[in-house]
Formats: structure tokens, C-alpha cells, sequence
């Protein structure tokens, strides 16, 4: 694998699509090339950054508690 | 009134999936009030088509996808938003950090606020913010959001692909605004 395909590769590895074989050429890649193990933390630490912001955001009590009223 | 237990049972099940139906209503109208009716809307018609759910399979998608087929029919007339992304060309932030001579995790991930990374998210058009928010908020493989969204997993790729570029390039646009990382070149990283 050269560093072009890690590159197209590499979301699909941050969302974990890739399959194992795949998985593997890329761990193996990035653990010898280092500015392409950079951009992986890069992405995967953006992702994350993402997942986190959104998640910050809580049901407000009075409306899980309305719903429960509602549904149940 | 007492509701049957077959109908309690499933409805404290999908409760167990509020955060997720609350959090993506919340994302996409932008507005508290109106994702949680939006919400309650949701939950009241997945109650109505119980029998349509198949015991077993991905609940949390399928009243995910009760809630953006909700959204979609009642948003679509009334707001003329762009539900297409420009092709603006591949924005990688990583390697326009790196070409102005930033370390982009450290100067610039780390400086990013919570507010405006939901702000950037919140400015992709629809179609592409829901992908977001299935991907990477809230954990979907490509094939079970792909499914939710009624569109085959090629089609949740690339929008997932240009929502990324999209957000990237509002990161990015958002780092040089604060003073994060300047245009022209340097991050501006206080030396101490
Ligand atoms: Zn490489």
C-alpha cells in the first residue's frame, strides 16, 4: 500500500469499514510511515471531536418525563 | 387508560433510544421546540406502526428514520434551504494545516470549541448533516445508515465524504476567524 491508497482508505478505516485484510495492509502502512499515522489521529481525533460536541446536548427531564405520560 | 403490556413493552424499548431520536431531531430543525415535537411526533407514529417493526432488527434506526421521513415531509415545503453541497473540490484540513505550518492536532483540534464544531455541523445542508449525525454522532455503519436513509451505501459515502470537506473547510474557516491558526501561514501558539 502506498501512501495515496491509505489515503483514500483512511475514512473508511476511521469509520471502521474496512475489512480485516484491508484493516491489516493499513495498521501495517501506518506503522511505518509516520505522516500518514499523523493524519490518522488527525481524522480520527475530528471524529471524535464531532461525536462529543453533538453529544453534549441532553433531553431536557420535563420532556422525557412528558413522553413517558404520553407513551406509556 | 391502560395500554396493553405487548405496547408498553415496546414503547420503554424505544424509549431506551430518546437521546439519539432527540439529538438528531435536535440537529436537524435546530431549534429545541421543534425537535421535541418532532420527537413526540415520532414516537406516536412508530406506536401507531408497531406491527411494521420486525422484532430483532435495529430499532434505534428504524425510529431514526420514522423521525427523518417526519422532518423531511414537514420541513421540505416550508424552508427553500440548498439540499445539495457545491462541489467545491477535495479540502483535506489536515494537510492545509500542515502546508501553513500548524501541528493540526494540537494547535487546532485541541483549540476548537464544542459550540462551533455543532455550528459547523449544523450548517451542512440536511442531507448531508444527517449522515453526520448517523456516522459519527451516533455510531452507524455505513449499511444500517444507508438503510435508514433509504439510500444505497454508495450514495451515504459520498455525502458522507463531501460533509466532511464541508465541515472541514468551516473548521478551518472558523480557526482562522479566532485567530486559532492564521491564513497566511503560522498558528499563533503563545510561546511559553
Ligand atoms: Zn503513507
Amino acid at each position: 500500500m502506498n501512501c495515496s491508497d491509505c489515503k483514500d482508505k483512511l475514512d473508511r478505516y476511521v469509520d471502521r469499514e474496512l475489512n480485516n485484510t484491508e484493516v491489516l495492509e493499513l495498521k501495517l502502512h501506518l506503522e511505518g510511515c509516520p505522516p500518514c499515522a499523523d493524519h490518522y489521529e488527525f481524522q480520527a481525533h475530528l471524529k471524535r471531536l464531532v461525536k462529543v460536541s453533538c453529544d453534549r446536548d441532553k433531553v431536557p427531564a420535563a420532556f422525557r418525563e412528558k413522553l413517558r405520560q404520553i407513551l406509556l | 387508560m391502560a395500554e396493553s403490556p405487548a405496547r408498553t413493552a415496546f414503547a420503554e424499548e424505544a424509549l431506551t433510544h430518546l437521546d439519539t431520536l432527540y439529538r438528531g431531531a435536535l440537529r436537524l430543525t435546530r431549534d429545541p421546540d421543534q425537535a421535541q415535537d418532532l420527537v413526540q411526533e415520532a414516537y406516536l407514529r412508530a406506536l401507531r406502526y408497531q406491527h411494521s417493526y420486525q422484532p430483532g432488527t435495529n430499532m434505534k434506526a428504524w425510529l431514526f428514520a420514522i423521525m427523518r421521513n417526519l422532518f423531511w415531509d414537514r420541513f421540505k415545503g416550508s424552508r427553500k434551504e440548498d439540499v445539495s453541497l457545491d462541489d467545491v473540490g477535495e479540502f483535506v484540513l489536515y494537510d492545509k494545516l500542515r502546508d501553513e505550518g500548524a501541528k493540526p492536532e494540537a494547535d487546532v483540534l485541541d483549540k476548537l470549541a464544542a459550540s462551533e464544531v455543532v455550528a459547523a455541523v449544523e450548517k451542512l445542508p440536511p442531507l448531508h448533516r444527517e449522515v453526520v449525525l448517523l456516522v459519527d454522532v451516533e455510531g452507524f455503519s455505513y449499511k444500517d445508515a444507508a438503510q435508514t436513509l433509504g439510500v444505497p451505501i454508495g450514495t451515504v459515502m459520498s455525502r458522507l465524504h463531501r460533509a466532511r470537506q464541508q465541515l472541514q473547510r468551516s473548521l478551518y474557516d472558523y480557526a482562522v476567524e479566532s485567530g486559532i491558526v492564521r491564513a497566511s501561514g503560522t498558528s499563533q501558539v503563545p510561546q511559553q
